[in-house]
């Protein structure tokens, strides 16, 4: 559960709030992708998620973030990430370790995690993340994707309910990046977890979440299911973000009368709309 | 290619000792490469350590590390024996500068010992992953974690900043900056400026890898938090012996 209340931030130094009167309800469980232009505010709601903000970056904020039932505020970072783990952009900026096994082993070894649990938690990790045979590896030897499954990996073993990434893809190709996303929506899937993801590939994004929203200026402008927002054409343009290619079509096949469905979320469903609008025309 | 101090993976009976053992010997090695002044016994060193890095797969590592030190031992050797001037005179040089037998085994004895002192250190660090090395520290020498936490990092972000640097020197040679230059004066002035943006993306990456430390429990972590144990084994206390045995040899002779 995660509850944010009016949140306005400006960070130390701010010229202007990079989050403004923030509202956002997550639900357990939800798969949740946050896209916007630069500057809209989507790392500082990750980082207000995590409670990075306001403890590790300070500065001016209003409004409320609940957390699981933690007031961000009135809780330290290492409280607020027993429930939330945290995944960034730079994958290897945030390695800790030289080798997998103990990049893995130095979220346990800090939480406390007791001693019988650790072997086995670190295998499930492992093998949840589909980096098994990368155990023994030393991390500066491993492609950026595998990189990024490692990251993924040290939070999956600490069991958050909730994991929170930022630009997870940004430094990867599109086949890794597709891995990357698969693990995800395993994670969501099959162990409940709740997923919130910053990502510029809005095309990956739409494909994987379930519910999409849309930032500009320090406020969450458009939130719903993918469909439904990506029906919303003007607000994206205003926002500065580019829709996917299918949803563009979509809306003018939909002006033209040829069509009247749901707006395609994927190229599987795109499908389905031009065999549709082919059929009865 | 790996760098002259990396971690060489393997199973040799040096990899399995216990990094502080490992840590012990090497001092005890170097520190008998001092007490002496056989030039005997420190070859006896340096062949007992050349053994020891044959048993653990890396000599030819051990050997790159001996002809590099090698060139620089030469300079040594030669300006250290124009210095000494007593003993009896073997052999006169222009400007009144001579050669002198106790100044050629000194100088030899100063060689051999920049050498041989050397050696087990690099041995140490090619057999002990540097995260074993912090963790023992840690567990059994009371060193505070976040020491420790800075050590490897430090060792870790070696490549990543050679990694940034070529980066940012390849960009800007396809810019029309000449790095190739042969004037080394002329080069040194034109990687100057770089270190300002090397600078800052390391900084960002440090900090980013402290945001990512923190959000998994830093903070927390405890003297007793480490997972792996660092057990002494029947090999570890004969190796302490024989450091020890060594370290005695050389103060009796």
């Amino acid at each position: 559960m995660i509850k944010i209340q009016g949140l306005t931030f400006t960070y130390k130094d701010g010229a202007r709030p990079a989050l403004a009167g923030l509202e956002l309800d997550i639900r357990d469980g939800e798969f949740v992708g946050i896209i916007g232009s630069c500057g809209a505010g989507k790392s500082t709601l990750t980082y207000a998620l995590n409670g990075v903000v306001p403890h590790h970056y300070t500065g001016d904020m209003y409004g409320s973030v609940t957390v699981e039932g933690l007031d961000t505020v009135e809780s330290s970072p290492e409280e607020i990430s027993r429930y939330v783990g945290s995944v960034f952009q730079d994958v290897d900026g945030q390695m800790v370790s030289a080798v997998v096994e103990d990049e893995v082993l130095f979220g346990m070894e800090n939480f406390g995690v007791p001693r019988s649990e650790i072997e086995s938690r670190l295998e499930q990790a492992l093998a949840e993340a589909g980096i098994s045979e990368l155990r023994h590896r030393a991390t500066s030897t491993l492609s950026g994707g595998q990189k990024q499954k490692v990251a993924i990996a040290a939070i999956i073993a600490l069991r958050p309910k909730i994991i929170v990434l930022d630009e997870p893809t940004g430094e990867l190709d599109p086949r890794s990046s597709r891995r990357v996303f698969d693990t995800l929506r395993e994670l969501n899937e099959n162990h409940g977890i709740t997923i919130v993801v910053v990502e510029q590939k809005i095309m990956l994004l739409c494909e994987y979440v379930k519910r999409l929203l849309l930032m500009d200026g320090g406020r969450v402008v458009l939130d719903g299911a993918v469909g439904d927002v990506l029906r919303q054409t003007e607000v994206f343009e205003t926002a500065g973000v580019n829709i996917p290619r299918v949803a563009t079509l979509a809306r003018e096949l939909t002006k033209l009368g040829y069509y009247s469905g749901a707006t395609p979320t994927g190229l599987a469903q795109a499908e389905t709309m031009m065999r549709e609008v082919l059929g009865n025309g | 290619m790996t760098g002259l101090l990396d971690y060489v993976q393997g199973e040799s009976f040096l990899h399995r000792l216990n990094p502080l053992t490992k840590l012990v010997l090497s001092f005890a090695l170097c520190a008998a490469v001092f007490i002496t002044d056989s030039h005997l016994i420190i070859i006896g060193i340096l062949a007992a350590v050349l053994a020891f890095s044959a048993a653990a797969g890396t000599v030819s590592r051990s050997l790159r590390i001996l002809s590099s030190l090698g060139k620089l031992s030469i300079l040594l050797f030669i300006v250290q024996i124009l210095f000494v001037r007593d003993g009896k005179v073997l052999l006169h040089l222009p400007f009144g500068l001579v050669i002198t037998d106790s100044g050629v085994l000194f100088s030899l004895l100063f060689v051999l010992r920049f050498m041989t002192a050397t050696l087990p250190l690099a041995l140490m660090l090619a057999v002990t992953r540097i995260s074993d090395l912090a963790n023992v520290l840690v567990k059994s020498l009371h060193m505070p974690y976040s020491y420790a936490f800075a050590l490897t990092t430090a060792i870790r972000f070696i490549p990543l900043f050679a990694e940034e640097m070529s980066g940012i020197m390849e960009t800007q040679t396809a810019r029309g900056v000449e790095f190739d230059t042969k004037n080394f004066f002329k080069k040194v002035r034109l990687l100057l400026p770089l270190c300002v943006p090397l600078l800052i993306s390391s900084v960002r990456k440090t900090e980013g890898g402290a945001i990512s430390a923190e959000l998994r429990g830093f903070n927390l972590r405890k003297r007793n938090c480490g997972f792996r144990e660092y057990p002494l084994r029947v090999a570890d206390v004969l190796a302490v012996l024989f450091g020890v045995a060594v370290i005695l040899t050389v103060s009796v002779f």
